[in-house]
């Protein structure tokens, strides 16, 4: 299958910071990748730049050959919600909506009528094992469930590729292992890619393959590319 | 002992509740300029009626045990142009009478004293207009015998036995006081400095409740800034003493700086504000200055006020640290707060005009306090609606955040919503204008019948010693006739003034007035009502704006990280901007408008006449003002909801 998102040189200064020095990577359609490396070595900057949130100084993103870091900020955002799915750590949920309707937010977003976009979110839950969870808030959630209901909303738009920065970062080590399972099952089963930032060798261990940073640069390529 | 940890935590909080602090200082400013000229405009009413004490003479009881009278005093007025003058005649009974306010001794008889303002205009007007009537002045009056700056008063030294002090006068109190024997020149207030202090209360009461409630939401919203970190403190095991020392003691010291500095703000104020004019004058800078016992007691209790919102808006961290940590499904709001409402709103039917104005002050205070207390509820009714009648994602998201916490919501709306009640009220209490026809000049005044023809004989001859032409009848059928000199319809300002001139004195006591002299003290009233009104209304409105850009600010502050994440993840900026406006434009249409109702529901029982155009365009300009500057003040956060979602990782802090 042919690359879905690829890297060109990317470089990314934060004044005499070299957070990115040139980095390549190429991401193929339905393909696990994690991302790890010491902290501050600019896992997060390749993360952002890949995914249209930041832009680089200089170097390529392309999006299933189309170019997108020269995109003005309202093209690139409208990509995110379209193209993009985003798992952050946590706090993405909003605090006051159930979480069925959380879920259903990017679909109403794009234009789906609320009670559609409702139904389409409920089907998430049980495959996540979230039954019954349809109508709590955020509050009433624990945080495994949470990004549970995080990955639902990232998926439910039907996302080329899914990032996730260190989305297991605040959660148990059992917990964790169960969360970043059910996040490549999903993403593998939607057809999705995914890029996956993290620190736990467990959780990149259910990747296809994993890419270290080292102060701004891609060392080897490790694990099976498939 | 925690003060120490209380600044490293003001000061070390980062931007965020550093920002906080500046937001609740600032509103403490505001709250403590307004609520200090809300006191002092009581005070300063007092001062006046008290000032103007001197020329209201207190009959004395006279008997054989009772203290003698030393004088002799009568009051009556005088007109100019289109301002009145007061002119006060007095008699010494016995020597050594004392001084009146302003004067170094007793009049003797035949002289006169003017007040700085009638000397200058005495000075300035050709003296057949004016000084013609008080010649030879003797001295200036000095500022205590004064009500304000401007005021036109003359005194006029006489003999006990002299005409103008033992001729009877007109029993209109409106026009006057007759001549009575007093044992002291303290004399009484008047009725009608009475009416404006009475005013003065119900325009403060209705300035003062919206300001405790923004003063409180201020308070809270530094507790809200803190309670996440707060909450955190509680987890790492400070006791529930320490955490509520430490915030009350950050609140109150930030309070008693704003409470200074507003204070400091109003002086600065002060001489704008003595400019504004009140029944017939502008003010006397110092009467703005509340005794500074009152200063001293509303410096300690904003401080306090704000220390007190702060310990109730923590009540939740320290009886449960996980409940603000984690939010959940708020309990649902009484409906209790509605039965409230309407109780306090069923005694107004009882109410009416005749009702003590301080009876009226307390049930309208309540009645707002009411409205203050149910807003929540209906919020969060109109937020359920709202979300489950949504189709776009905006409204789905205003209408979940109203029920969420329909307090923030009803704190953004809150002011707005209160000044309608207070444009309500003041929209049915303020009467049209009096209807302006045009009535040829002419100058009355009434006369003994006996003597009528001779005195109209006399007023022909003055006016016509004067070049003034005029045709001199009298008319009426009573004992008391009433000598009219028509002045033609061309006659201009300046010919009435030189009419009054040569008639005056003419009938001891009484002043030749015109109909619009007769109609002076009702159209000063009126256009007192109007001032009176722009005065609160301005107030509310500064308030009530003040605290919804303050309120919109903070929210988007404490939702700083979602907003963050929701953009990252692509979610156009105007979804949560268009979320934004509705979660404030829904409950003001609602509330503003029921605020309204609510408020001309309680001016009924006080009303004259049918609402007036005036009221009506006051309430309309109300409405266009309310919701412009709502919108306005929350237009000004968007910059801070950019620059706080623009960080590509907003982190938790
Ligand atoms: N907005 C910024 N301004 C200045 N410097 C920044 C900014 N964002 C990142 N950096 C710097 O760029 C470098 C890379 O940061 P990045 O967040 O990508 O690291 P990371 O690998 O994700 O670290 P972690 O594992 O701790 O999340 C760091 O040295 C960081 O200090
Ligand atoms: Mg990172």
């Amino acid at each position: 299958m042919n690359d879905v998102l690829v890297g060109r040189a990317l470089t990314k200064r934060f004044g005499q910071t070299v957070a990115l020095g040139g980095v390549d990577i190429a991401v193929r359609g339905g393909e696990a990748v994690a991302i790890m490396g010491p902290s501050g070595s600019g896992k997060s900057t390749l993360l952002h730049c890949l995914a249209g949130i930041m832009r680089p100084d200089a170097g390529e993103v392309h999006l299933l050959g189309q170019r997108i870091d020269a995109m003005g900020e309202r093209r690139r955002s409208a990509l995110r919600r379209t193209r993009f799915g985003f798992v952050f750590q946590f706090g993405q949920l909003l605090p006051e909506l159930p979480a069925e309707e959380n879920v259903a937010l990017p679909l109403m977003l794009g234009g789906v009528p609320r009670a559609q976009a409702v139904r389409q979110a409920r089907e998430w839950f049980a495959p996540l094992g979230l039954h019954s969870m349809e109508g709590r808030r955020p509050g009433e959630l624990s945080g495994g469930q949470a990004q549970r209901v995080a990955i639902a909303r990232a998926l439910v738009s039907k996302p080329a590729v899914v990032f996730a920065d260190e989305p297991t970062g605040a959660l148990d080590q059992q917990t964790g292992q169960d969360t970043m399972r059910l996040l490549v099952e999903a993403t593998k089963h939607n057809a999705a890619s995914l890029i996956v930032v993290t620190h736990d060798p467990n959780v990149a261990a259910w990747c296809d393959r994993t890419v270290e940073v080292r102060d701004g640069h891609l060392l080897a390529a490790r694990g099976a590319r498939a | 002992m925690n003060l120490d940890l209380t600044w490293r935590l003001l000061r070390g909080g980062g931007r965020k509740s550093l920002l906080g602090t500046w937001l609740t200082l600032g509103a403490v400013i505001v709250s403590t300029a307004l609520l200090l000229f809300a006191v002092a405009a009581n005070f300063a009413f007092a001062a006046r009626g008290e000032r103007g004490a001197w020329r209201n003479p207190v009959p004395v009881e006279e008997g054989p045990f009772k203290e003698g009278a030393v004088a002799v005093e009568a009051a009556r007025f005088d007109f100019v142009g289109d301002q009145a003058i007061t002119v006060v005649d007095l008699a010494a009974l016995k020597a050594g009478a004392p001084a009146p306010p302003g004067m170094p001794r007793f009049p003797a008889p035949g002289e006169v004293w003017l007040s700085p303002a009638l000397a200058e205009l005495a000075e300035r007007l050709p003296a057949d207009q004016l000084a013609g009537r008080y010649p030879h002045p003797k001295g200036v009056l000095g500022d205590e015998a004064l009500v304000h700056p401007g005021e036109l008063v003359v005194v006029v030294g006489h003999e006990p036995d002299d005409p103008e002090l033992t001729a009877a006068r007109s029993d209109d109190w409106i026009l006057g006081k007759g001549p009575a024997r007093v044992a002291s020149l303290a004399g009484t207030p008047s009725e009608d400095s009475e009416a404006y202090r009475a005013l003065t209360l119900v325009a403060s009461v209705l300035m003062v409740v919206p300001l405790l409630v923004f003063g409180g939401a201020a308070a809270r919203l530094t507790v809200a800034r803190r309670d996440q970190r707060l909450a955190t403190l509680r987890l790492v095991g400070a006791t529930p003493g320490q955490v509520v020392r430490m915030t009350v003691a950050e609140a109150v010291i930030v309070a008693l700086a704003g409470a200074l500095l507003g204070a400091a703000g109003y002086a600065a104020a002060a001489p704008l504000l003595a400019r504004i004019p009140i029944a017939g004058g502008t003010w006397f800078v110092s009467d703005l200055f509340p005794h500074p016992l009152i200063l001293a007691g509303v410096l300690v209790a904003v401080p306090l006020l704000v220390g007190l919102s702060a310990v109730v808006g923590l009540r939740r961290v320290v009886v449960s640290p996980l409940g603000v940590a984690r939010r959940e499904t708020p309990p649902a709001m009484r409906f209790v707060r509605v039965v409230a409402l309407l109780a306090v709103l069923a005694v107004f039917p009882m109410l009416s005009r005749g009702s003590s104005v301080g009876i009226v002050a307390v049930a309208v205070g309540l009645a707002f306090l009411c409205l203050n207390v149910t807003g929540p509820w209906v919020v969060g009714l109109i937020g359920r609606v709202t979300a489950r009648t949504a189709r776009a994602p905006a409204r789905l998201l205003a209408g979940r955040r109203l029920v969420d916490d329909p307090r923030a919501a009803w704190r953004t709306v809150s002011g707005v919503a209160l000044t309608g009640f207070v444009a309500g009220f003041l929209g049915l209490l303020s009467p049209g204008l009096f209807a302006d026809d045009e009535a040829p000049a002419q100058l009355r005044v009434s006369a003994p019948a006996a003597q009528a023809p001779e005195i109209a004989g006399q007023a022909r001859d003055r006016l016509r010693a004067a070049g003034v032409t005029a045709e001199v009848k009298v008319t009426g059928e009573s004992s008391d006739k009433v000598v009219v000199a028509a002045l033609g319809s061309g006659a201009d300002t300046a010919t009435i003034d030189r009419a009054r001139t040569a008639l005056a004195g003419l009938v001891p006591g009484r002043t030749p007035t015109t109909a619009d002299d007769d109609q002076r003290f009702g159209i000063q009233i009126l256009a007192d009502v109007r001032v009176g009104t722009i005065v609160v209304l301005s107030v509310s409105f500064l308030v009530a704006i003040a605290s919804s850009g303050i309120t919109a600010a903070s929210s988007v502050l404490d939702r700083r990280q979602t907003y963050g994440l929701l953009r990252l993840a692509g979610t156009p900026l105007e979804v949560l901007d268009r979320a934004r406006r509705a979660e404030t434009l829904i409950p003001l249409t609602v509330m503003g408008g029921g605020a309204i109702l609510v408020g001309v529901f309680c001016a009924t029982p006080f009303m004259i006449g049918g609402m007036s155009t005036v009221g009506v365009i006051t309430l309309a300009g109300c409405v266009v003002v309310g919701f412009a500057g709502v919108i306005g003040a929350g237009a000004l956060s968007r910059p801070l909801l950019r620059s706080v979602t623009a960080d590509p990782a907003p982190r938790p802090d």
